[in-house]
């Protein structure tokens, strides 16, 4: 059970696991209070079997013998299912929990976001709670007067820092919190889904300040959601999975394995699920109006980028390309101006015919909200013939949508299944990312290309 | 303990770089306390006036059957210091508790927290010093040579302090009774320390179950505190050298306790992140 924290030597690992194990007790066994102390203290028969199969079952071991090294200035990303053991690497690495058994190295200084704005007291002014953060992180205050102007303009709160905290929005303590923690100056920077938090523009400006960290040859672990995200910013990908580690590589394979994964699991759980749904859903349609109702299909769900489904059609592939109108060619891109002409491309490979494949594509909001959907049930096209591959194109005349960042999903089904939709083929559910930029249109959901005229009498 | 001494050493030294976090939170704690109150830091020396007043009028004047010239200097003798022991203990027991927040999510070393409570107790301590000697002005009691030994005093009152608040903030995060237990405890030790009477109103002897017993003794011997009092009392409102035996085993007691202390606190710091 050692954590060492040295200087860190040429050549060698920043950070190195061998062989950690994490255990926690889920429900303690011991007494929590001194009146439980006391009772325990009576009722002091030797614990029989029955009581010691009950401790293991409150026992968790969120890592298992995990071993990995992580070179310096190398970008990792973390993925795995909830509870695999994500957070847990991070806060072992933070030195904030103890590893049952096994060793740790690290060798350099850890900047945690783990969470952001933690330790600010409320009624302090930004200012001051700058200086108290910085120095919990373990800078001295000359070190953080010299970041101080950069953490005030990177957080936009110039005209806030000296207010207390308290009265900051939620945004404005989250852009303070990350903006302290990346100025100062870590040698490791470990992300915990913090990049989800703010509003679109800071959330690029977050994404950016870590490609900066990256370039400068900083190590950075990240935890997150966004497949995408990862596979942008990361070298190398760390999946756990039962806590211990499923498969360490280049973040783009890892990815693409963990997707499978899920989507076979998915498949499990779906082919358990129809055995018995089917009455449940001549219940449920019984109850719904018109095909839709709130509880059923409610519009907005909380995005979580999955790829589920079983059947003879997968997806392969999609991509977006902006019409470029000189050479009435599309280049391929995941960033748009509004109103701009756009195809969606969708590569696909089919084990046998299929009358009648429905194509679908989904336009999500970054909170989850529907925005736009077109499919092949509405707009019909030929049947697959046979075993093959085949590629769809859908031309969008214009992209109406304002500026900000949107999820694009595929889905395909091997027949028509309404209202719910719920046996896809494949269905790729928030897996693409895109973005929208523009000055000009960032009201509301949508563009409608308007001119306003002047006639003063 | 051969391994564990230079690990020991170690963690003096990482404590030693944060310096500055421990500056600033005491200087947090002093904001903090008084950034909402119109009086501000003066309330550091209104409250021990108020208090002088009340227990004054109480045991001076209302039950004025001992004796003691000079009452309000001998009382803040004893009150201040005590009122400086007692919230430094309460703060530093709850010190990790209250920063839960902190502790799960940033590494720092932890003793940090309790620490710069008892720093930031002890500012408002040496502000408080300051109605002790008005008064002593306003009723002519001659400060003598023997006022230098203050600080060493007041160092070793801090010593002890940090020691029994390393050991109670411990057990204060795995069991949380702890701090309920110390607010009646330190009640009942309040009036075991003869702070607002002399120790002379206690009987010298008392046989208790045949044993011949030296309450006076007794009185300073199991309670640092009162031994503290005392010397404060010696060097301040006598103005006369303390007596050397309490004073050097006063002094060793608190060291004892610092190092005891400490080690428990390392010993199990450790989990803290996910014990809180």
């Amino acid at each position: 059970m050692t954590v060492s924290h040295v200087g860190a030597s040429k050549g060698s690992p920043i950070i190195e696991f061998d062989t950690v194990s994490k255990r926690y007790l889920l429900q303690p066994g011991r007494p929590r209070s001194f009146q439980e102390l006391l009772v325990s203290a009576f009722r002091s028969s030797p614990p029989t079997k029955e009581q010691d199969l009950h401790d293991l079952e409150r026992e968790f071991w969120a890592l298992r013998n995990v071993s990995f090294s992580i070179q310096p200035g190398e970008t990792i990303g973390l993925i795995g299912a909830n509870g695999s053991g994500k957070s847990t690497i991070l806060k072992l690495i933070a030195r904030i929990v103890q590893p049952t058994s096994g060793i740790i190295g690290v060798h350099g200084r850890v900047s945690a976001l783990l969470e952001l704005g933690a330790g600010f007291h409320p009624d302090l002014t930004g200012r001051e709670n700058i200086f108290l953060n910085g120095s919990i992180l373990g800078l001295s205050r000359t070190e953080m007067r010299r970041h101080l102007a950069e953490i005030v303009d990177f957080a936009e709160l110039e005209r806030f820092i000296d207010m207390p905290v308290k009265h900051y929005s939620s945004g404005m303590y989250m852009r303070l919190g990350f903006a302290i923690a990346i100025h100062t100056q870590p040698d490791i920077l470990l992300v915990d889904e913090v990049l989800a938090v703010g509003d679109e523009s800071f959330q690029i400006r977050c994404l950016d300040a870590i490609r900066r960290l990256k370039a400068r040859n900083k190590t950075i672990l990240i935890v997150s959601h966004s497949l995408k995200q990862l596979t942008d910013l990361c070298d190398r990908g760390i999946w756990l999975e039962g806590s211990q580690v499923q498969e360490l590589g280049p973040m783009a394979g890892v990815v693409r394995r963990y997707l499978g994964s899920v989507a076979d699991e998915q498949a499990q759980y779906l082919l358990e699920e129809n055995a018995h749904t089917a009455e449940e859903l001549a219940e449920q349609n019984s109850t719904t109006v018109g095909g839709q109702s709130e509880t059923l299909a409610p519009e907005v769900s909380e995005p979580a980028p999955r790829r589920w489904g079983r059947g003879p059609i997968t997806i392969e592939h999609v991509q977006m390309y902006a019409d470029d109108p000189a050479t009435r060619r599309g280049i391929a891109t995941w960033s748009f101006r509004p109103m701009q002409p756009v195809t969606i491309e969708i590569a696909y490979q089919c084990k046998s015919a299929v009358v009648e494949p429905i194509f679908s594509l989904l336009i999500h909001k970054m909170d989850g909200h529907y925005l736009w959907a077109s499919n092949t049930l509405d707009h019909p096209i030929e049947p697959i013939p046979g075993p093959g591959r085949g590629t769809l194109r859908v031309e969008v005349a214009g992209l109406a949508l304002t500026a900000g960042r949107y999820y694009l999903s595929a889905a395909v089904y091997p027949e028509p299944d309404p209202p719910f939709w719920r046996t896809p083929s494949d269905f790729h559910e928030w897996l693409y990312e895109f973005q929208v930029i523009s000055p000009t249109e960032v009201h509301g959901d949508i563009v409608m290309p308007g001119r306003w005229e002047h006639h003063p009498l | 303990m051969a391994t564990s001494l230079p690990r020991f050493g170690a963690r003096l030294s990482e404590l030693s770089h944060y310096h500055e976090l421990i500056s600033n939170l005491v200087v947090r704690d002093l904001k903090v306390r008084y950034k909402n109150s119109v009086l501000g830091f003066l309330w550091s020396l209104v409250n021990p006036m108020l208090m002088m007043l009340v227990f004054t009028i109480v045991f001076g004047i209302m039950l004025s059957n001992q004796d003691i010239p000079n009452y309000p200097v001998f009382l803040l003798c004893g009150i201040l210091p005590w009122n400086f022991f007692s919230t430094a203990l309460s703060g530093a027991i709850q010190s990790i508790v209250n920063n839960a927040q902190l502790v799960k999510k940033v590494y720092f070393p932890r003793e940090v927290l309790p620490i710069s409570t008892v720093l930031a107790n002890l500012v408002n301590f040496l502000l408080a010093l300051l109605v002790l000697f008005a008064m002593m002005l306003i009723f002519r009691i001659p400060l003598t040579i023997w006022a230098i030994l203050l600080p060493v005093v007041i160092l070793i009152q801090v010593i002890f302090t940090l020691g029994l608040g390393f050991f109670l903030a411990t057990l204060n995060v795995f069991y949380r009774d702890t701090s309920v237990i110390m607010e009646v405890l330190l009640l009942a030790w309040f009036f075991l320390t003869p702070i607002f009477y002399n120790v002379d109103i206690l009987p010298a002897h008392r046989v208790v179950l045949g044993i011949d017993m030296d309450i006076h003794r007794l009185v300073y011997i199991l309670n640092p505190i009162a031994s503290l009092v005392a010397s404060y009392r010696v060097i301040l409102y006598t103005g006369a050298p303390p007596a050397w035996d309490f004073f050097s085993r006063t002094l060793i007691t608190s060291v004892v306790f610092l190092v005891a202390g400490y080690l428990f606190f390392t010993r199990f710091s450790p989990m803290f992140g996910e014990e809180v």
